[in-house]
């Protein structure tokens, strides 16, 4: 037994678990890591230099505002979803009785799309002859189409519907594994249907918030598709941004200064987006 | 004393309703213009299926959709293999090492394509399918060895032991008792591999040269000059194929959780 358990623990396999460790380190680590040296390094002929002057160059308001518009929009999407999609999780978890697994399916479908088809089926809504428009002047509500795509709430509306379902899917997750004796309990002792929500539900329901929030607040910080299709090219964000650096100007310095900049400050936004959800959800005693 | 309200049992339904019609509306309207005989336009002309026949003949679109799928599949061995390997090949004391493959889920996707670019770019490997492989597999890593891993804890030790005490090799081992027992996350994690692999676009858009665009690259060119009714029927087309393998994900999903409970 003993012989045993030492071939089983012992070194020889060791071996192949290294493909894997070499491919991330090779596709993932060095990559940023050159990145990371490159934003530091100043390229003349003979030799290369530190230097701070890439950062120094984006160092300014024109891309501190485009890293600030990304923030803010990812904090807010991150908001509306979270908003949204928690009474959708608790219905589906904790009210549903029939028909769950068609919700079920229905709330997985999202993330088995092609994200470029999420975001096309919105072009016949939005496009200037399309079915909004339509609406709105079959109506009488507007004589004029409005010029919904290339406009910060097409963005805003597109991104909303892209991430709510990574926001709803860890909420339902976790208040899936909710005991609901403890909500029985709470309301047979005589707490308000409220009270049992603010004080039981929520604080427990703590971890999937949370990690629905920051899923979506990444995804959205990052995000190319959508601000570029439906952006319209003026306003520019995070993504869009460090693409221009990379494929249009093709200034990696520059670039992987910019990106690092706003790796950044989205780990503080992140931590400052923490702490502000544990007292909402926590600090409530 | 007051009756309850009726309405507020309705308002909690009625708000999931408005959700899910929502997220679902706007593909369905996409769904019924893809029998539309408008070339352009959104008044209704009429039911055709032309879209889908010139869908089924366009070269363009069967050269890129193989593309993806040699990178997808690709993607999917290559990070099945390597993930297996690892989960197998690590021991108790080395766990910490997959807490290294749980990171790439969460730096951003553009991060890492202009790092793959810069990296490709200065070591003059030339873009192509071989490059999006590389960064897909890398992707699909970050998925498959958590989820393997999780399954691979749930496997009793004792009948590693027990195999190996009766004589079988190590291979032998992995191969009639791991593996097995492994399927159903690997096909699990397998199918979710494949389908990021055809639905990702950072990555494929910076990685990528001419020669090798992707489904997702290709759609993403034809529609940033507006709505075009074959990519109407192309979009329906994946949509039903999504929707096949959801079906399958979660019939093997819940087989996963009812076998744990």
């Amino acid at each position: 037994m003993n012989k045993v358990r030492k071939i089983f623990s012992s070194q020889h396999s060791f071996f192949i678990t290294t493909p894997a460790i070499i491919w991330q380190s090779l596709f993932l680590w060095v990559p940023l890591l050159f990145l990371f040296v490159a934003s530091f390094l100043h390229i003349q002929e003979h030799g290369a230099r530190f230097t701070l002057t890439h950062y120094l160059h984006i160092f300014n308001w024109e891309h501190i505002i485009v890293v600030m518009r990304s923030l803010g929009l990812a904090f807010f999407n991150a908001s509306v979803c979270l908003i949204i999609a928690y009474p959708v999780a608790y219905f589906l978890a904790c009210n549903l009785k029939r028909g769950k697994n068609i919700a079920l399916f229905f709330l997985t479908l999202p993330f088995w799309i092609n994200f470029l088809v999420h975001v096309y089926s919105w072009f016949f809504l939005l496009e200037h002859n399309g079915l909004i428009n339509r609406l709105l002047m079959q109506l009488g509500v507007i004589k004029q189409p409005l010029h919904l795509m290339n406009s910060l709430a097409a963005v805003m509306i597109v991104m909303f519907h892209g991430y709510l379902p990574f926001m709803i899917l860890p909420l339902y997750t976790i208040l899936q594994k909710l005991d609901k004796r403890l909500i029985e309990a709470s309301l047979d002792l005589g707490a308000t249907r409220s009270y049992t929500f603010f004080n039981l539900v929520l604080p427990l329901s703590y971890s999937g918030a949370l990690s629905g929030f920051f899923l979506v607040f990444v995804l959205t910080f990052g995000e190319f598709v959508i601000p570029s299709l439906l952006g319209g090219g003026k306003t520019l964000f995070v993504g869009t941004l460090i693409s221009e650096y990379f494929l249009a100007i093709r200034n990696t310095a520059q670039g992987a200064a910019f990106t690092f900049l706003s790796a950044g400050m989205l780990i503080m936004a992140l931590f400052g987006s923490y702490l502000l959800l544990t007292r909402l959800i926590k600090g409530k005693k | 004393m007051m009756k309850p309200l009726h309405y507020k049992r309705f308002f909690l339904p009625l708000f999931v309703a408005a959700v899910y019609s929502f997220l679902y509306v706007p593909m369905l309207i996409m769904l019924i213009f893809s029998f539309n005989k408008a070339t352009l336009g959104y008044a209704w002309q009429g039911f055709t299926l032309d879209w889908y026949k010139q869908l089924l003949q366009s070269i363009e679109i069967w050269t890129v959709f193989k593309n993806s799928l040699i990178v997808a599949t690709a993607a999917v061995a290559l990070s099945l293999t390597l993930g297996v390997a690892l989960i197998w090949g690590l021991n108790r004391r080395h766990q910490h090492i997959l807490s290294l493959f749980y990171a790439t889920i969460m730096i951003p996707e553009i991060v890492i394509s202009v790092g793959l670019l810069t990296v490709f770019v200065f070591f003059q490997v030339p873009l192509g399918l071989v490059t999006l492989i590389a960064g897909h597999t890398l992707l699909g890593l970050g998925f498959v060895i958590p989820i393997v891993h999780i399954r691979f804890n749930e496997l009793d030790r004792r009948l590693i032991e027990a195999s190996l005490d009766l004589g079988a090799s190590m291979g032998q081992t992995f191969f009639k008792v791991v593996l097995p027992f492994l399927l159903p996350a690997l096909i699990a994690s397998g199918l979710l591999v494949f389908i990021i692999s055809l639905d990702d676009f950072l990555i494929s858009f910076f990685c990528s040269s001419a020669t090798s665009q992707t489904l997702s690259l290709y759609i993403y060119s034809t529609i940033r000059a507006g709505v075009s009714p074959v990519i109407n029927a192309l979009s329906a087309v994946m949509l039903f194929s999504s929707s096949i393998l959801v079906l399958i994900f979660l019939s093997l999903s819940s087989r996963l959780t009812q076998e744990n409970s």
